[in-house]
């Protein structure tokens, strides 16, 4: 419930209770007791009430202007002093008790200028029943009290409402980021797992054909694709961990594979770290990945970067080394007295 | 081998002033004193070895870039030896006078090679250092020709000359030679050192660059 919602139910029960109070003991005293001036505060008050009704039937969500709080003033002072002498607080006044609900009735947005509008209401109250002089000073207290306290409190009531509504607003949003979030975090995996799924295209058919005996691991092709496959693997489970140099994070995993078979390899890294992107990365390792898969003996890796590039680079005692195609980095493969190089490059701008 | 090049090592660990006194004589380079502080290559015998061998981080703490600036401001040849392969240090060592910066995790070969170019005066290139000049991003790094860049790489990439010259298709002194043109234009930057300006003297006088090229 927001705090529009708040005001529209409270004005709706004040419209009930000062309709009532307007039809039922404020009218029988001015026809009982009346003279022309406080007919004109009533119809004033009347003008009042028919917009308020307009405006709450219409559902409309903007705060009454300040000078319908000044309007109410006026039929105030009209009423009140209109009143035969001695007859404030007494059953002829038939405008005080009214009028403080008016005041809600308008101004029940504003607390500030509702006491305000409320403390003259009384206090001009008060001040024509002490220049008239006669009157009973406890019949006037006990109305005044009666009167502002019940008033009063509706307003408090009403700010209790209003904070607990915004309470409870902070709370559904919170839940509402809470749901989101957790849709994200749903969704990001599934995009992980459909990742893993396509970069796994070396390993399936691999698997498959193992499994039903098409190839077989005595042969020196099949433990060289079980070689890449490991090697892709490895580098796939740490292409999402969070570490602060994710490209040489991956050349470590390829590395930590092919050293597992045997293969001793140096790795060395010049320049600083640069943002890859992971599709460039990918492209960057796979070359250097392949070449270490099939790596017998020695291998050197090499991650250099410069002002205006990202080269990784391989040289390797390797036989067969596919030559490896990059669509945004440039690889070149070349084989130099029985040693395999392979560099993919990379211009950062 | 009979010549005359005399070391001094500086390193605060007794088993690294062992294995390198082993690897220098095995090379017949005459270790003539170690130690671990600097103090041994300013006394004694150390005082008069044509090449020092400083470990740069003595005794773990900050770098010992004041010794190696003191040493190289007396016109000592000095090849700083450290245990950590840091690109920015390396460059900070060539600008202060060091003629080569080797890590420790690069072999006796590399150490004995930089040894004996040191005794004669000229730099020498281990692939680390090759790298980190490869990546130097400072501003008031010199212009290299691209064939310079390419063998810089090259050598970083594979740790063998001979790879480089087959792939580049150039003979084994050319790749040393565009390896010590590189050093002598970084040698021509920055703080003016007795080293540096043997380097960049010797290098004119041998034709090895033109002035117009600093």
């Amino acid at each position: 419930m927001t705090d529009h919602a708040v005001f529209t139910t409270t004005r709706r029960v004040l419209l009930v209770v000062v309709v009532a109070t307007q039809l039922v003991l404020a009218l029988p005293a001015l026809v009982e007791h009346g003279s022309p001036a406080p007919w004109i505060a009533y119809a004033l008050l009347c003008c009042v009430l028919a917009i308020v009704a307009g405006h709450v039937a219409a559902g409309r969500s903007e705060r009454f202007p300040a000078v319908a709080g000044a309007v109410v003033l006026a039929a105030s002072v009209l009423a009140t002093t209109a009143l035969p002498e001695g007859a404030s607080f007494g059953p002829a006044d038939w405008a005080f008790g009214l009028i403080g609900w008016y005041l809600l009735l308008v101004l029940v947005e504003r607390p500030v200028l509702l006491v305000a509008a409320l403390a003259a209401h009384v206090c001009f109250s008060v001040a024509w029943f002490a220049h008239a002089g006669n009157g009973d000073v406890g019949t006037a207290g006990v109305v005044i009290l009666s009167g502002t306290s019940f008033q009063v409190g509706v307003l408090v009531i009403t700010g209790v409402l209003v904070r607990d509504a915004r309470l409870a607003a902070a709370a559904a949003a919170e839940h509402d980021d809470a749901r989101t979030r957790e849709e994200l975090a749903r969704q990001r995996e599934q995009d992980l797992k459909a990742g893993f799924e396509g970069q796994l295209g070396a390993l399936l058919p691999l698997l498959a054909d193992l499994a039903d005996e098409r190839v077989s691991v005595a042969d020196e092709a099949t433990r060289l694709r079980c070689s890449v496959a490991a090697v892709q693997l490895r580098r796939l489970f740490a292409e999402n961990d969070d570490v602060p140099d994710p490209l040489l994070h991956e050349l470590t995993a390829c590395v930590d594979v092919a050293e597992r078979r045997g293969v001793a390899v140096s790795l060395a890294v010049s320049g600083t770290a640069t943002p890859v992107p992971t599709e460039v990365r990918r492209e960057l390792v796979a070359p250097m990945a392949q070449a270490l898969a099939a790596a017998t003996g020695r291998a050197k890796v090499s991650l250099l970067r410069t002002p205006s590039e990202v080269r990784v680079a391989v040289v390797a005692d390797a036989g067969d080394v596919l030559p490896h195609r990059g669509t945004v980095v440039t690889v070149e493969t070349s084989v130099h007295s029985g040693l395999v190089r392979s560099e993919a490059r990379w211009r950062t701008t | 081998m009979a010549d005359d090049v005399t070391a001094v090592v500086v390193d605060d660990h007794p088993v690294v002033r062992a294995g390198v006194a082993h690897w220098l004589s095995s090379a017949g380079i005459t270790l003539v004193a170690s130690g671990e502080s600097a103090e041994v290559a300013w006394t004694g015998p150390g005082a008069g070895a044509s090449v020092v061998v400083l470990d740069l981080h003595l005794s773990g703490g900050t770098p010992a870039t004041s010794a190696l600036r003191r040493l190289v401001e007396d016109g000592r040849k000095v090849v700083v030896y450290s245990m950590r392969a840091d690109d920015e240090i390396a460059l900070q060592c060539l600008e202060i006078g060091a003629l080569s910066y080797l890590t420790k995790a690069e072999g006796a070969d590399h150490l004995v090679q930089a040894v004996r170019a040191a005794a004669a005066g000229h730099s020498y290139t281990p692939p680390a250092l090759a790298g980190a000049l490869a990546g130097d991003r400072s501003e008031t790094r010199p212009a290299l020709s691209p064939r310079e860049t390419e063998v810089l790489v090259e050598w970083f990439q594979s740790e063998s000359k001979e790879f480089v010259a087959q792939r580049l298709n150039i003979t084994l002194s050319t790749v040393n030679s565009h390896l010590e043109r590189i050093r002598v234009k970084y040698a021509a930057i920055g703080r003016q050192a007795p080293t540096k300006a043997a380097l960049v003297a010797r290098a004119i006088q041998d034709g090895l660059i033109g002035l117009d090229d600093l």
